[in-house]
């Protein structure tokens, strides 16, 4: 039996990892967008919220792009 | 002679199985979205078709071994090839036709195990590789997926409990549809890639290419359309056991099994512990179920899929293995191979006609019917058994007049 645990163990804590960094970032960024909108809505001002807001949705969108640049051979 | 029509079938077929890996595949990356929404079917399933195809012609490397390991490369010959391709494809179009997902890599390898037992015997097939390769990453997968997944769920709707859910739906939608894109690329470059390298050792085997050259460009070409094609055609019944049957999707829930899967996805492509797709999309689709407060998983539905797992390879393995008896007969040997294929499928195709699935249904219930005796007495009382039969027979004359 040759059963590579190490490899096993690491794919489960990046698996794990990466998707409640995604998960998290995403959920958060429409919150902060949402309750921005909702302030304005109001009257407020919701600027520093919605720019925080898609300043998380940019970064869940760069995992995107990681991802994707691990996807496509030919950028490594 | 006899070897060149033995090439061009094992050519042909190896792309009819393709095609079934892509429609088998299809819901790995778009019950999702279609089941929360977040796609329209026919645009999704065009979405994947696209991305598969890109996928396969990105990645061009020869797949290194078909044997996956599980036995001596010197084994693989074209009949074995052909007969294990022909185990595949009708393992594949069963699990079809009864909506069940299950790995069309392990169905691959099962016919062609079963090809080589027969050709050479139980004792050329190492079988620590099974366990390693196909019974735990069997269980991994879906664990491994399914506790991102689950994890996930629960801290999206914590994190929206408060917003609204008009806003936070669009947002998981977006999240969802990127998520899934990834997957289907993801799935072109691995799968796309398993047939051009069939193709190419046929070929190489036939002496009618180089050896330790790449795939030319219409295998690229073709095997990408393939996969592309039958991605498109979408496997709407495999669709609606994933994105209806294990559990009720909701755009939350559907962002985050999503992104479980691809992370998933790539963390095992790139570690090096090689997880099947299928599982992997099924498992976070469980976990989402499982993180959702009130939502209601289908456990006998898991649990069918589990054994459908489990039975792939032997299944595969059989049909391969009785190809086997005739693949190196010579001419005659293969085109009866072909003809029983050709009944096989129609066959199958008839069965699934009765009742059928298609983007326009396949969100409509959670359950896959075949034949209405087929299915367990307990639900022989059933009122939906014979509500999906009735407005379909209305239907149909009315598709054709239209056409």
């Amino acid at each position: 039996m040759r059963i590579d645990w190490a490899a096993l163990g690491v794919v489960t804590v990046v698996s794990i990892m990466a998707s409640v960094v995604f998960t998290i970032l995403l959920a958060a960024g429409i919150r902060l967008v949402s309750a921005a909108k909702i302030k304005s809505n109001e009257g407020g001002s919701g600027t520093a919220t919605v720019s925080l807001g898609y300043a998380l949705l940019g970064i869940a969108g760069l995992l995107v792009l990681f991802g994707l640049y691990l996807i496509v051979p030919q950028f490594h | 002679m006899t070897e060149l029509f033995v090439v061009i079938t094992v050519i042909v077929v190896a792309l009819i199985f393709d095609f079934t890996n892509g429609f088998h595949d299809s819901a790995n990356a778009m019950a999702g979205p279609i089941a929360t929404g977040a796609l329209r079917p026919r645009v999704a399933v065009i979405l994947a078709a696209v991305l598969n195809l890109v996928g396969a012609c990105l990645s061009t490397a020869v797949a290194k071994t078909i044997s996956g390991g599980f036995f001596d490369d010197a084994l693989i010959t074209a009949p074995i090839i052909l007969a294990g391709l022909l185990g595949a494809i009708i393992w594949n179009l069963v699990t079809w036709l009864v909506g069940l997902p299950s790995s069309s890599s392990h169905a691959l390898f099962g016919g062609l195990i079963g090809a080589v037992i027969v050709g050479a015997g139980l004792s050329s097939v190492h079988g620590w590789v099974i366990v390693s390769k196909v019974l735990l990453p069997a269980i991994v997968a879906p664990l491994v997926a399914g506790i991102a997944a689950a994890w996930c769920t629960r801290l999206a709707y914590r994190i929206t409990r408060k917003t609204p859910s008009v806003h936070s739906n669009t947002g998981f939608k977006y999240g969802q549809a990127f998520t899934a894109s990834m997957v289907a690329l993801a799935h072109g470059t691995s799968d796309g890639q398993k047939t051009m390298g069939v193709i190419t050792l046929v070929l190489i085997a036939a002496n009618l290419q180089p050896s330790g050259t790449g795939p030319q460009l219409w295998v690229i070409i073709t095997a990408g359309v393939a996969i592309g094609l039958g991605t498109y055609s979408g496997g709407w019944r495999i669709m609606r056991t994933m994105g209806k049957g294990i559990v009720e999707i909701e755009t939350p829930q559907g962002a985050a099994s999503g992104a479980a899967t691809s992370a998933t996805i790539l963390a095992s492509a790139h570690v090096g512990f090689g997880l099947s797709t299928t599982h992997v999309s099924t498992g976070s689709i469980l976990g989402s179920g499982v993180g959702r407060d009130g939502a209601e998983v289908r456990w006998s539905v898991a649990r069918r899929m589990m054994f459908a797992w489990l039975l792939t390879l032997p299944g595969a393995g059989l049909v391969g293995g009785l190809a086997a008896l005739l693949s190196d007969r010579g001419v005659g040997g293969v085109v009866t191979l072909i003809v029983m294929l050709a009944v096989a499928c129609s066959v199958i195709y008839l069965f699934s006609r009765r009742h059928q699935i298609n983007h326009k249904n396949v969100t409509d219930s959670h359950e896959v019917l075949v034949l209405a005796s087929a299915t367990p007495t307990a639900y022989a009382d059933d009122p939906r058994l014979e509500a999906p039969a009735k407005p379909k027979k209305v239907k149909r004359p009315k598709a054709k007049s239209a056409a």
